[in-house]
Protein backbone atom coordinates (compact mmCIF):
# COMPACT_ATOMS: atom_id res chain seq x y z
CA UNK A 1 0.00 0.00 0.00
CA UNK A 2 1.16 3.18 -0.93
CA UNK A 3 0.95 5.95 1.90
CA UNK A 4 3.77 8.73 3.29
CA UNK A 5 4.38 10.71 5.97
CA UNK A 6 4.96 14.15 6.29
CA UNK A 7 4.35 16.75 9.00
CA UNK A 8 1.17 18.27 9.11
CA UNK A 9 0.33 21.87 8.28
CA UNK A 10 -2.68 24.39 8.70
CA UNK A 11 -4.64 23.20 5.49
CA UNK A 12 -4.15 19.68 7.42
CA UNK A 13 -6.37 20.78 10.25
CA UNK A 14 -9.37 19.78 8.72
CA UNK A 15 -8.77 16.59 8.17
CA UNK A 16 -7.21 16.06 11.22
CA UNK A 17 -10.82 17.34 12.90
CA UNK A 18 -12.13 14.88 10.76
CA UNK A 19 -10.39 11.50 12.29
CA UNK A 20 -10.43 13.24 15.86
CA UNK A 21 -14.15 13.57 15.15
CA UNK A 22 -13.97 9.45 13.76
CA UNK A 23 -13.45 9.02 17.79
CA UNK A 24 -15.97 10.46 18.89
CA UNK A 25 -18.31 7.34 19.34
CA UNK A 26 -15.76 6.07 21.62
CA UNK A 27 -15.84 8.85 24.26
CA UNK A 28 -18.00 11.53 26.15
CA UNK A 29 -18.79 14.26 23.76
CA UNK A 30 -17.55 17.87 24.52
CA UNK A 31 -19.37 20.74 23.03
CA UNK A 32 -16.57 22.22 21.03
CA UNK A 33 -15.95 19.25 19.05
CA UNK A 34 -18.04 20.61 16.25
CA UNK A 35 -15.50 23.31 15.71
CA UNK A 36 -12.66 21.10 16.34
CA UNK A 37 -10.65 21.84 13.21
CA UNK A 38 -11.00 26.01 14.29
CA UNK A 39 -9.37 25.18 18.15
CA UNK A 40 -6.53 23.01 16.06
CA UNK A 41 -5.70 25.88 14.07
CA UNK A 42 -6.00 28.59 16.74
CA UNK A 43 -4.51 26.55 19.34
CA UNK A 44 -1.36 24.71 17.84
CA UNK A 45 0.16 28.63 18.09
CA UNK A 46 0.78 28.81 21.74
CA UNK A 47 0.23 24.91 22.15
CA UNK A 48 3.51 23.89 20.12
CA UNK A 49 1.80 20.55 19.70
CA UNK A 50 3.12 18.95 16.07
CA UNK A 51 1.39 16.65 14.04
CA UNK A 52 2.43 14.34 11.45
CA UNK A 53 -0.19 12.69 9.16
CA UNK A 54 -0.45 10.07 7.11
CA UNK A 55 -1.41 10.42 3.63
CA UNK A 56 -2.30 7.65 1.43
CA UNK A 57 -1.35 7.62 -2.39
CA UNK A 58 0.13 11.73 -1.10
CA UNK A 59 -3.69 12.67 -1.14
CA UNK A 60 -6.35 11.00 1.40
CA UNK A 61 -5.44 11.29 5.23
CA UNK A 62 -5.34 7.93 6.73
CA UNK A 63 -3.81 8.84 10.26
CA UNK A 64 -1.72 11.16 11.85
CA UNK A 65 -0.14 11.22 15.13
CA UNK A 66 -0.35 14.64 17.98
CA UNK A 67 3.00 14.23 20.26
CA UNK A 68 4.85 17.18 22.08
CA UNK A 69 8.18 17.58 23.46
CA UNK A 70 8.74 16.49 26.87
CA UNK A 71 11.22 16.42 29.43
CA UNK A 72 12.41 14.53 32.42
CA UNK A 73 15.60 13.07 34.06
CA UNK A 74 16.20 11.03 30.62
CA UNK A 75 16.37 14.45 28.24
CA UNK A 76 14.60 15.36 25.80
CA UNK A 77 11.53 12.80 25.13
CA UNK A 78 8.29 12.78 23.20
CA UNK A 79 4.85 13.08 24.45
CA UNK A 80 2.63 11.46 22.41
CA UNK A 81 -1.00 12.56 22.79
CA UNK A 82 -2.84 10.91 19.56
CA UNK A 83 -1.90 8.35 17.44
CA UNK A 84 -4.95 7.01 15.26
CA UNK A 85 -4.85 4.92 12.08
CA UNK A 86 -8.50 5.22 9.79
CA UNK A 87 -10.01 1.56 10.60
CA UNK A 88 -10.01 0.27 7.36
CA UNK A 89 -6.52 1.04 7.12
CA UNK A 90 -5.23 -0.54 10.13
CA UNK A 91 -2.95 -3.74 10.07
CA UNK A 92 -0.43 -2.57 7.52
CA UNK A 93 2.35 -0.75 9.26
CA UNK A 94 0.98 2.63 9.16
CA UNK A 95 0.51 2.86 12.92
CA UNK A 96 4.14 1.56 13.47
CA UNK A 97 5.33 3.95 10.86
CA UNK A 98 4.15 7.49 12.22
CA UNK A 99 5.22 6.05 15.66
CA UNK A 100 8.87 5.54 14.33
CA UNK A 101 8.66 8.59 12.79
CA UNK A 102 8.14 10.42 16.25
CA UNK A 103 10.90 8.26 17.94
CA UNK A 104 13.62 9.67 15.54
CA UNK A 105 12.78 12.96 16.37
CA UNK A 106 16.23 14.83 16.67
CA UNK A 107 17.86 14.39 20.37
CA UNK A 108 14.76 12.80 22.31
CA UNK A 109 15.66 9.60 23.87
CA UNK A 110 12.12 8.31 24.78
CA UNK A 111 8.14 8.05 23.88
CA UNK A 112 5.56 8.45 26.58
CA UNK A 113 2.10 7.87 26.19
CA UNK A 114 -0.98 6.80 27.96
CA UNK A 115 -3.58 3.71 26.59
CA UNK A 116 -6.49 2.71 28.44
CA UNK A 117 -6.10 -0.99 29.99
CA UNK A 118 -9.31 -1.92 28.10
CA UNK A 119 -7.95 -1.21 24.87
CA UNK A 120 -6.31 -4.96 24.39
CA UNK A 121 -5.24 -4.63 20.68
CA UNK A 122 -3.36 -1.41 21.17
CA UNK A 123 -1.98 -2.19 24.41
CA UNK A 124 -0.59 -5.65 22.84
CA UNK A 125 0.44 -3.75 19.62
CA UNK A 126 2.59 -1.17 21.65
CA UNK A 127 4.51 -4.34 23.82
CA UNK A 128 4.73 -6.06 20.40
CA UNK A 129 6.83 -3.03 19.64
CA UNK A 130 9.09 -2.98 22.59
CA UNK A 131 7.37 -0.78 24.40
CA UNK A 132 7.45 -0.96 28.46
CA UNK A 133 4.29 -0.91 30.54
CA UNK A 134 5.29 1.45 33.11
CA UNK A 135 1.84 1.60 35.57
CA UNK A 136 2.03 -2.41 35.72
CA UNK A 137 5.78 -2.56 36.39
CA UNK A 138 7.02 0.17 38.24
CA UNK A 139 3.14 1.38 39.25
CA UNK A 140 2.97 4.69 37.99
CA UNK A 141 -0.24 5.96 38.21
CA UNK A 142 -1.64 9.39 36.31
CA UNK A 143 -3.01 11.34 38.19
CA UNK A 144 -5.19 15.33 37.31
CA UNK A 145 -6.26 18.05 38.88
CA UNK A 146 -9.19 19.68 36.87
CA UNK A 147 -12.61 21.66 36.87
CA UNK A 148 -13.13 22.39 40.82
CA UNK A 149 -10.66 21.22 42.15
CA UNK A 150 -8.13 23.50 39.86
CA UNK A 151 -10.31 26.53 40.94
CA UNK A 152 -10.34 25.59 43.95
CA UNK A 153 -6.02 25.19 44.46
CA UNK A 154 -5.78 28.20 42.31
CA UNK A 155 -7.62 30.42 44.83
CA UNK A 156 -5.50 32.35 47.10
CA UNK B 1 10.31 30.40 58.03
CA UNK B 2 10.47 32.71 55.33
CA UNK B 3 11.05 31.43 51.96
CA UNK B 4 9.91 32.34 48.32
CA UNK B 5 9.01 30.81 44.85
CA UNK B 6 10.58 32.38 41.50
CA UNK B 7 10.80 30.90 37.93
CA UNK B 8 14.33 29.37 37.89
CA UNK B 9 16.83 31.52 36.07
CA UNK B 10 19.96 29.94 34.20
CA UNK B 11 22.15 30.18 37.18
CA UNK B 12 19.96 27.85 38.95
CA UNK B 13 21.03 24.86 37.03
CA UNK B 14 22.94 23.14 39.00
CA UNK B 15 20.72 23.70 42.03
CA UNK B 16 17.80 21.92 39.77
CA UNK B 17 20.09 19.28 38.72
CA UNK B 18 21.40 18.37 42.58
CA UNK B 19 17.17 18.40 43.49
CA UNK B 20 16.22 15.76 40.63
CA UNK B 21 18.73 13.47 41.69
CA UNK B 22 17.94 13.46 44.90
CA UNK B 23 13.98 13.41 44.03
CA UNK B 24 15.67 10.35 41.65
CA UNK B 25 17.26 8.75 44.79
CA UNK B 26 13.98 9.16 46.94
CA UNK B 27 12.03 6.91 44.08
CA UNK B 28 14.93 4.74 43.92
CA UNK B 29 15.64 5.54 40.21
CA UNK B 30 18.84 7.70 40.80
CA UNK B 31 20.91 5.30 38.15
CA UNK B 32 18.12 6.74 35.61
CA UNK B 33 19.23 10.09 35.92
CA UNK B 34 20.93 11.24 32.49
CA UNK B 35 20.75 15.00 32.99
CA UNK B 36 23.71 17.39 32.87
CA UNK B 37 24.08 21.08 33.70
CA UNK B 38 24.82 21.59 29.92
CA UNK B 39 21.61 19.88 28.95
CA UNK B 40 19.24 22.09 31.77
CA UNK B 41 20.69 25.16 30.70
CA UNK B 42 20.65 24.54 26.74
CA UNK B 43 16.73 22.88 26.90
CA UNK B 44 15.71 25.00 29.43
CA UNK B 45 16.95 28.59 28.91
CA UNK B 46 17.68 28.62 24.55
CA UNK B 47 15.20 29.69 22.33
CA UNK B 48 12.65 27.00 22.48
CA UNK B 49 12.37 25.81 26.27
CA UNK B 50 11.84 22.04 26.36
CA UNK B 51 10.59 22.29 30.04
CA UNK B 52 9.92 25.33 32.83
CA UNK B 53 10.89 25.11 36.44
CA UNK B 54 9.85 27.61 39.50
CA UNK B 55 12.00 27.04 42.46
CA UNK B 56 11.80 27.23 46.40
CA UNK B 57 14.77 29.13 48.10
CA UNK B 58 15.01 30.78 51.36
CA UNK B 59 17.86 33.59 52.68
CA UNK B 60 20.64 31.89 54.26
CA UNK B 61 21.06 32.49 58.08
CA UNK B 62 23.70 35.60 57.46
CA UNK B 63 22.56 38.16 55.65
CA UNK B 64 25.90 37.69 53.87
CA UNK B 65 25.40 33.93 52.60
CA UNK B 66 23.62 32.75 49.17
CA UNK B 67 19.78 32.34 49.10
CA UNK B 68 19.40 28.06 49.56
CA UNK B 69 17.22 26.36 46.60
CA UNK B 70 15.32 24.02 48.69
CA UNK B 71 12.51 22.98 46.12
CA UNK B 72 11.62 23.04 42.61
CA UNK B 73 8.84 21.82 40.45
CA UNK B 74 9.47 20.90 36.47
CA UNK B 75 6.76 21.66 34.25
CA UNK B 76 5.65 21.76 30.43
CA UNK B 77 2.60 22.33 28.55
CA UNK B 78 0.49 19.71 26.39
CA UNK B 79 -2.62 19.59 24.62
CA UNK B 80 -5.59 17.32 24.36
CA UNK B 81 -8.15 17.38 21.61
CA UNK B 82 -10.76 15.85 23.64
CA UNK B 83 -10.27 18.24 26.89
CA UNK B 84 -8.11 20.96 26.16
CA UNK B 85 -4.90 22.89 26.97
CA UNK B 86 -2.70 21.32 30.01
CA UNK B 87 0.03 21.65 32.56
CA UNK B 88 2.38 18.35 32.65
CA UNK B 89 3.99 18.62 36.14
CA UNK B 90 6.93 16.16 35.44
CA UNK B 91 9.11 16.28 38.60
CA UNK B 92 8.45 18.08 41.89
CA UNK B 93 10.31 17.92 45.08
CA UNK B 94 11.06 19.93 48.78
CA UNK B 95 13.75 18.74 50.55
CA UNK B 96 13.42 16.55 53.30
CA UNK B 97 14.22 18.99 55.73
CA UNK B 98 11.84 21.05 54.96
CA UNK B 99 8.93 19.07 54.38
CA UNK B 100 5.58 19.74 56.39
CA UNK B 101 6.05 23.71 55.88
CA UNK B 102 3.57 23.89 53.28
CA UNK B 103 6.30 24.56 50.22
CA UNK B 104 4.65 22.14 48.46
CA UNK B 105 0.95 23.39 48.66
CA UNK B 106 2.42 27.04 48.25
CA UNK B 107 4.18 25.06 44.80
CA UNK B 108 1.24 23.56 43.60
CA UNK B 109 -1.10 26.72 44.42
CA UNK B 110 1.31 28.66 42.17
CA UNK B 111 1.13 26.11 39.40
CA UNK B 112 -2.79 25.95 39.49
CA UNK B 113 -2.76 29.53 39.27
CA UNK B 114 -0.81 29.41 36.39
CA UNK B 115 -2.79 26.68 34.94
CA UNK B 116 -5.48 28.86 35.31
CA UNK B 117 -4.46 32.16 33.53
CA UNK B 118 -2.86 29.82 30.75
CA UNK B 119 -6.73 28.37 30.38
CA UNK B 120 -5.24 24.83 31.08
CA UNK B 121 -7.68 22.60 32.00
CA UNK B 122 -6.38 20.58 34.40
CA UNK B 123 -2.96 19.95 35.70
CA UNK B 124 -1.34 15.91 34.73
CA UNK B 125 1.44 14.37 36.29
CA UNK B 126 2.51 10.67 37.04
CA UNK B 127 2.88 9.43 40.71
CA UNK B 128 4.39 5.89 41.62
CA UNK B 129 1.79 4.22 43.54
CA UNK B 130 3.68 3.55 46.29
CA UNK B 131 4.66 6.78 47.11
CA UNK B 132 2.27 7.04 49.76
CA UNK B 133 2.84 10.63 51.08
CA UNK B 134 3.07 11.73 47.42
CA UNK B 135 -0.57 10.52 46.61
CA UNK B 136 -1.86 11.66 49.51
CA UNK B 137 -0.61 15.03 48.83
CA UNK B 138 -2.01 15.09 45.51
CA UNK B 139 -5.67 13.24 46.56
CA UNK B 140 -5.67 15.96 50.06
CA UNK B 141 -5.72 18.81 46.77
CA UNK B 142 -8.38 16.96 44.99
CA UNK B 143 -6.35 14.83 42.37
CA UNK B 144 -8.28 12.63 40.78
CA UNK B 145 -5.85 8.53 39.64
CA UNK B 146 -6.94 8.50 36.35
CA UNK B 147 -5.09 5.26 36.35
CA UNK B 148 -7.46 3.63 38.97
CA UNK B 149 -10.94 5.22 37.98
CA UNK B 150 -10.35 5.24 34.09
CA UNK B 151 -7.59 2.31 33.79
CA UNK B 152 -4.96 4.86 32.08
CA UNK B 153 -1.57 3.31 31.82
CA UNK B 154 1.86 4.62 31.32
CA UNK B 155 3.40 3.58 28.20
CA UNK B 156 7.21 4.39 27.48
CA UNK B 157 9.71 3.20 24.69
CA UNK B 158 13.54 4.14 25.59
CA UNK B 159 15.99 5.04 23.12
CA UNK B 160 17.08 1.04 21.95
CA UNK B 161 13.19 0.49 21.39
CA UNK B 162 12.72 3.22 19.33
CA UNK B 163 15.48 2.62 17.28
CA UNK B 164 14.56 -1.01 16.73
CA UNK B 165 11.39 -0.03 15.71
CA UNK B 166 12.45 2.24 13.64
CA UNK B 167 14.48 -0.08 11.88
CA UNK B 168 11.82 -2.55 11.78
CA UNK B 169 9.53 0.33 10.16
CA UNK B 170 11.89 0.39 7.41
CA UNK B 171 12.14 -2.62 6.09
Amino acid sequence: MDFSIRAANMEDCKDIARMIMLQVHNKPCCDYLSDMENILVNTSHFSRFHIFDCLLSGHTKIGYALYFYSYSWLGRGIYMEDLYVMPEFRGKGIGKALMSKLGLAAGCSNLKFTVLDWNKPSVDFYVSQGCSDITANFGFHCMRCEGEALEHLAQP
Amino acid sequence: MEYKLRKAEPRDVSDILRLVKELAKYEEMEHQVKLTEKDLLEDGFGDTPFYHCIIAEIQGENSSDDPKVLGFAMYYFTYDPWIGKQLYLEDFYVMDQYRGLGIGSKILHHLSDLAMKTRCTGIMFVVAENNAPAVQFYKRHGAEDLSQEEGWRVFRFDKNSLVRMAGGAEE
